[in-house]
Parts: structure tokens; C-alpha cells; sequence
């Protein structure tokens, strides 16, 4: 597995749907995709091209682009090649489609980007918070924006 | 009380205690709770592990009664030894509860003090000495094994002393 | 997991305080009889944030913050967290310090893999064993604690090196303290494998096999032990680990037996590596001749850019995306964690088995909880 060999592959297979391909070094690569077409992408990925690793899922905010980017890093046990995937949201309504179904250990993964985004998966096996309680729902507090960091509550602080 | 047996009496007050807490006899009854502090070893964080280690058989704080037990019901202090997050202080409360009077509480490492490196984060519980009634803090992030079995020392003296939150006098 | 329950059933909640816990989380168990039918697992009870506040930190105060991640695997949490940094800025640590790290991340690693093994065989009632793991663990720390100068939480790496030198008669010191484990090891080895109890409660006892754990997403010591030779050591090397010899142990059965059989012989591997690293460590600069990279690094701004490093972990694969935007402070950080999707594995691999092997097989992947909820 090459790298160039996997851009070359991806880009022929989704012409429209990869954009910005990018080589960094002989084993990091990084793309943006269209977000309608994540699983379909990863889907290729698993089959064809070994991927079979997802290493991580996780959120990034750009309050001024109003954006919310959310990055696959898809690597995999035989070869040594990082895949780093970028799908854009829109920063109002960020709603994205479950990879559950390709990658199970998403699962976690984007419960957690739910509880601190607030990003959406449409067809998640069980979309619930994972690591804040139930009453935290809805503060996001990852967002740049978010108001309750730093914490004040401490008391006799020098 | 349940069934009767003749000739027994029993009491359902304290007053026998508070009667005891007057009296020289309170520190001989001091002198035995003293030297079996056993604690609850719910590690919650790095310090967590420190309180295994002293636990164990190079610190070994068996020699001064001090055992760790893995049950609420069976443990005469809990040491919160990590940052409280809003999710577990509900737990915690509870394991508090769970232990049976006289009972002791000692914060251990700079998170359960003042947050130590976490006191500004959206996640953990800040003054926790206003929710439990705690008697020993022990600084250091973690502290060394030596600085919790100095810490119970310390709480050993102060319940000698009768100077202890644990026992109301 | 549905929380209503037919009259035959029982729910059964271990946690989120449980012997058999190496930090707080709730599994929830569903049983019929002894067996389980359902499990769940809950967690972020020590949730603190780490991601948000080093967003708000600067690099050289991020160091300080990631030795908290994990308290096992202080060093390596450093180490992935400096290795990020470094590929930003385009430095490289210079020989000498790269092999201090590696002689200290292996130390950290047989430190964890004594611990692991521990607290695993307190779970099934073997303390004897838990004890001498601790004693073996204390010579190991106290060798850490000899060049870094605390036990747990050390910040030791500084972007571009190490802060200390080894002190002087170290290699000496800690080969001794090493062959001696060694030594030992052997022995303990020999108790694990004739003790008949220890052999029923763990051979073919909660079975992960290669296909199941890669489709789980697990590394480290849980994934070699079915025979996946996944090892980022080896895969991605970082470091000076292309100049060392050492192998990836691997085991076919996938079981508890296996996983700590590979613990054992990585401790042994981990000996042989930094054997190796003592008589190759050259003489020279701690950090890059010519940069402003110290022991203090003066307030820094790292180049706008992105990156994702991985080293291995005591637990498996640890990664860190970070995002700088060109000011001190890194736009935004991810901790990929080696327990999250280990844990994320335990429901899946304790349904079906017996309710009294489950306090085995959870304690036999090595959660750090630290780390998981992070």
C-alpha cells in the first residue's frame, strides 16, 4: 500500500466526493469528503483498501467559518498509512451519517462528539450521552463558544 | 429492637455514648478506633494509585492498623483520592453513607483539595470540604505513600486529642 | 441494554465502586441464572475535561496536564504529546535523548504491564501474586523515580529532550534491579503455570479472537494476544526503535491465559530493549544544538498545521491529533486513548460467559479508567 497509490484510488472512485486530497509524507495522508458520501467512502476503504482500523473520531469548531469539521482518522493493522478524513457541518445543525455500520467501534466514538458537539448521527444504534451526565446535554462544552470554562466555583483561589 | 428476651433490657438511645464521651473510659474506646483505621480503596485517580502502592507490601500500612477494604460497609475512612466529577459525586455520597459511624474522611492529593491541575474544568466538583466533613488533607500531586500514612497519623492524633470531625463531642 | 426484565432474569449493577475496578464505571449486567445475557457499560464518572483544558494551556504547561491522561503511562502520554509538538515545529530530539526516552518508556512500560498483571490476579483471589508484582513494581519506580524525581506523574519530557540526564552509575543500578526482576519473573511465571486453579479460571476463558478484536478496534497486549502483530513499535517506528532488536510477542488463543502470558514476555522483551539501549546510548546534547529548545523553553508559538502522531502505549495504540492555528496555545486537541475501545469491547466479550468469569476477563484487558473518560 502506497499512499499515492490510495489518493489515486479514492479520487478515481469519488471524483466529486474527495476534494483537496492531500499527501503529507509516505504515511499520512488527509482529505476532505463530502459529507453525504462518508459511507460509501469508508465502505471502499474497508474493502479495497485495507482499512480496517478506525483509529479515531472526533469534532473540531471553527465558530468563525461557522463550521463544525468532523475527522476520521482511519489507519489499519497491516500497513503503516493514516487516513485523515474531513467532512465540513454546518455549524447551526451539524448532522452527519453513522459510520456504526462499516467501523462498530464508531459507536463510542461519536456518542462522545454528540455530548460535546452536538453533532447528529442519523442511523446511530443508540445515540446517548457517554461521558457527561444527562443534565449536561446541550451545553456542548467542547465549542469555543461554550461559557462555563473556566469554572468559577472554586473558592479561596489565590 | 426485634424479639424480646427475658430478662434483658435493651435501649434504644445513645445516652450510654454520650454519657462515655464525658468520661476517661472515651480514650481507652479512642485508643482501640485509632489503631484500626481501616479505608475504602475506591481509587478515582492518580492518587488512586499511590494509595494501592501504600496499601502493599513495601509501605505496608498494616503495621499501624490501617487496612485497605474494597466494601463501604466494612471501612472506617474513605479517602477521595482524585478529582469529584459532577457525575460521581452522587456515588460518592452514597459510599459515604454505606459506611457505619464513627467514620473518618481524608482528601488526598491536590484534585480533591482545590482541583489541583483540573479546578477550572467544566466536568469536576469544586470545594468538596463544604460536602464532607473532612479531617486530614494531604497536598501533592500525587502525594508520596509516605505522605498518606503520615496523613492517617495525623488523623490518629486528632482522634486522640477528641479533636476529630468524625465523633461529635 | 433494556432495563426491564423478564422474571427469570436479574439485574445486577457492579459498580461504579467494585473490587475489581481499576477506576470508576458501571457495568451493567443482565443475568439468567449465572449466565449473562446482557451487559452495558457506563462511564465518565472521572470525566475531567483534559481535552478542553489543554486548549486553554500552553504547550510547555500541555506537558504537565498529559502526564494526568494516564498515570501509569505518564511517560508515554508525554511522549505522544512532545512527538506532536516536535513534527510541528520541524525538530528532532538529538540520539542521546531519544534513547533516554526509550529507556525510560520501557521502564514505564514493565512499571504498568507489573501493576496490570497485579491487579489481575488480586481479582481472582491470588494475592500472593499481587503482592510480589508490587514489590517487583516498587525497584522498577523507584528507578524512575531516580532520574525523573517523582513516582507517577513526572514531565519528563521537555519539546526536543529529556529534562535531566541520567544520574551518574544509572545503567549499572538499573540492570541490576532489571536482571533480578528477571529472574524473578521466571519464577512468578512458573507459579501462574502449575497452579491448577489459575489455569481452570483462565484457559479458554473469555476468547477474542484476531477477526472479533480487529473488528473491535482493540490493540496492545488483548489484540497480540490473539495473534495480531500490531505493534506501532514495529509498524511506525518512532524513536531509535528501527536501531533495537527486539520482537512483537504474540500468542494464537486469544484468551486470559494469553494476554497475561504476553504481558510476562513483553516485561522480558522490555529488559532486553533497554539492555540493548545502555550499551548503544551515544555522549552528546540533550537537545537540538542551535534552537532555542531547553530544559525552559521560553514562551513558544508552534506553526499553524496539523498533525497525528502515535507511539505505543503499555495498553495498546495512543494517538493525539492536534491542531495548532500559529499562537501559544494548540487550537484543538484529541487524545485517542488505547482503553476507550478496550472498554468499549468488554460488553460484547462477557455476554454469554459466566457471571464469576466476568471480574476475570475485565480485569484481564487492563482498563486504565483515567484514561478512558480522560
Amino acid at each position: 500500500m502506497n499512499a499515492n497509490n490510495i489518493i489515486k484510488s479514492l479520487t478515481e472512485k469519488f471524483p466529486n466526493e474527495i476534494l483537496e486530497p492531500n499527501v503529507e509524507s509516505n504515511i499520512r495522508i488527509s482529505s476532505y469528503v463530502d459529507k453525504d458520501a462518508i459511507v460509501n467512502v469508508c465502505k471502499h476503504l474497508l474493502e479495497t483498501l485495507e482499512f480496517d482500523h478506525l483509529s479515531c473520531e472526533c469534532g473540531v469548531d471553527y465558530p468563525d467559518r461557522n463550521e463544525i469539521e468532523v475527522v476520521y482518522h482511519i489507519a489499519s493493522y497491516s500497513h503503516p498509512v493514516v487516513l485523515t478524513l474531513k467532512a465540513k457541518l454546518d455549524r447551526d445543525e451539524p448532522q452527519i451519517e453513522s459510520i456504526v455500520s462499516i467501523y462498530w467501534n464508531a459507536n463510542w466514538y461519536e456518542r462522545e462528539t454528540y455530548e460535546l458537539y452536538g453533532v447528529k448521527y442519523t442511523n446511530h444504534p443508540d445515540l446517548k450521552p457517554l461521558l457527561l451526565p444527562e443534565d449536561m446535554l446541550g451545553e456542548w462544552p467542547l465549542r469555543k463558544d461554550y461559557e462555563g470554562f473556566p469554572n468559577k466555583t472554586a473558592k479561596n483561589l489565590v | 429492637m426485634g424479639e424480646i428476651i427475658e430478662n434483658v433490657s435493651f435501649t434504644a438511645t445513645s445516652a450510654i455514648h454520650e454519657f462515655l464521651k464525658k468520661t476517661p473510659l472515651q480514650d481507652i474506646i479512642n485508643w482501640g478506633r485509632k489503631n484500626s483505621l481501616w479505608f475504602l480503596t475506591q481509587p478515582m485517580g492518580c492518587c488512586g494509585v499511590e494509595m494501592i502502592a501504600a496499601g502493599c507490601s513495601h509501605y505496608d500500612t498494616d503495621r499501624f492498623g490501617i487496612i485497605p477494604r474494597v466494601s463501604p460497609r466494612q471501612a472506617d475512612v474513605i479517602v477521595i483520592s482524585g478529582y469529584v466529577t459532577k457525575k460521581y459525586l452522587p456515588a460518592l455520597k452514597r459510599l459515604w453513607d454505606q459506611m457505619p459511624s464513627p467514620k473518618w474522611v481524608i482528601c488526598m492529593g491536590d484534585c480533591s483539595i482545590s482541583g489541583g491541575p483540573f479546578y477550572e474544568s467544566y466536568s469536576t466538583v469544586q470545594n468538596i470540604d463544604e460536602i464532607f466533613p473532612i479531617d486530614v488533607f494531604i497536598p501533592g500531586c500525587p502525594p508520596r505513600p509516605e505522605a498518606l500514612i503520615q496523613g492517617f497519623i495525623e488523623l490518629q492524633k486528632k482522634i486522640m486529642a477528641r479533636e476529630d470531625k468524625g465523633s461529635e463531642y | 441494554m433494556e432495563q426491564t426484565i423478564a422474571p427469570s432474569e436479574m439485574l445486577l449493577h457492579l459498580g461504579p465502586q467494585h473490587a475489581i475496578q481499576p477506576g470508576p464505571y458501571l457495568l451493567d449486567l443482565k443475568l439468567r441464572g449465572e449466565t449473562v445475557v446482557d451487559a452495558e457499560l457506563e462511564m465518565g464518572y472521572i470525566h475531567k475535561g483534559i481535552e478542553k483544558i489543554l486548549e486553554n494551556k500552553t504547550y510547555l504547561q500541555g506537558i504537565t496536564i498529559t502526564d494526568r491522561i494516564c498515570y501509569l503511562a505518564a511517560l508515554t502520554n508525554n511522549e505522544v504529546f512532545c512527538n506532536c509538538v516536535e513534527k510541528l515545529v520541524g525538530i528532532e530530539p538529538p540520539q542521546r535523548s531519544q534513547y533516554i526516552r526509550v529507556i525510560m518508556e520501557e521502564l514505564s512500560r514493565i512499571q504498568s504491564h507489573l501493576l496490570g498483571i497485579g491487579e489481575f490476579s488480586t481479582d481472582l483471589g491470588f494475592v500472593t501474586m499481587f503482592l510480589y508484582m508490587i514489590r517487583e513494581r516498587e525497584e522498577v519506580l523507584s528507578l524512575i523515580d531516580m532520574v525523573t524525581g517523582s513516582r507517577i506523574t513526572h514531565s519528563y519530557l521537555r519539546f526536543g529532550g529529556v529534562r535531566e540526564d541520567l544520574p551518574e552509575g544509572f545503567a549499572e543500578k538499573a540492570m541490576s534491579v532489571l536482571n533480578d526482576i528477571n529472574k524473578k519473573l521466571d519464577e512468578h511465571e512458573d507459579l501462574y503455570n502449575t497452579d491448577k486453579i489459575y489455569l481452570q479460571r483462565t484457559v479458554g476463558v473469555g476468547v477474542l479472537t484476531a477477526k472479533i478484536a480487529s473488528d473491535l478496534g482493540v490493540s496492545g497486549p488483548p489484540l497480540r494476544a490473539a495473534g495480531v502483530a500490531f505493534d506501532i513499535r514495529k509498524n511506525e517506528p518512532y524513536l531509535v526503535y528501527n536501531d533495537l532488536d527486539f520482537k512483537v510477542c504474540t500468542e494464537k488463543e486469544g484468551d486470559i491465559f494469553a494476554r497475561i502470558k504476553v504481558r510476562l514476555d513483553e516485561i522480558r522483551e522490555s529488559i532486553y530493549i533497554i539492555e540493548q539501549a545502555f550499551d548503544q546510548i551515544p555522549q552528546g546534547p540533550l537537545f537540538p544544538v542551535g534552537t532555542p529548545y531547553g530544559r525552559r523553553t521560553p514562551v513558544m508559538r508552534v506553526p499553524a498545521g496539523e498533525v497525528f502522531c502515535r507511539v505505543e502505549d503499555p495498553r495498546g495504540e495512543m494517538g493525539m491529533y492536534m491542531i495548532s492555528d500559529g499562537s501559544d496555545k494548540p487550537y484543538r486537541v484529541k487524545i485517542r486513548g488505547p482503553v476507550f475501545p478496550t472498554m468499549q469491547a468488554l460488553p460484547p466479550l462477557i455476554k454469554g460467559t459466566y457471571v464469576a468469569d466476568v471480574a476475570a476477563i475485565a480485569a484481564s484487558m487492563d482498563g486504565c479508567t483515567s484514561e478512558a473518560d480522560r
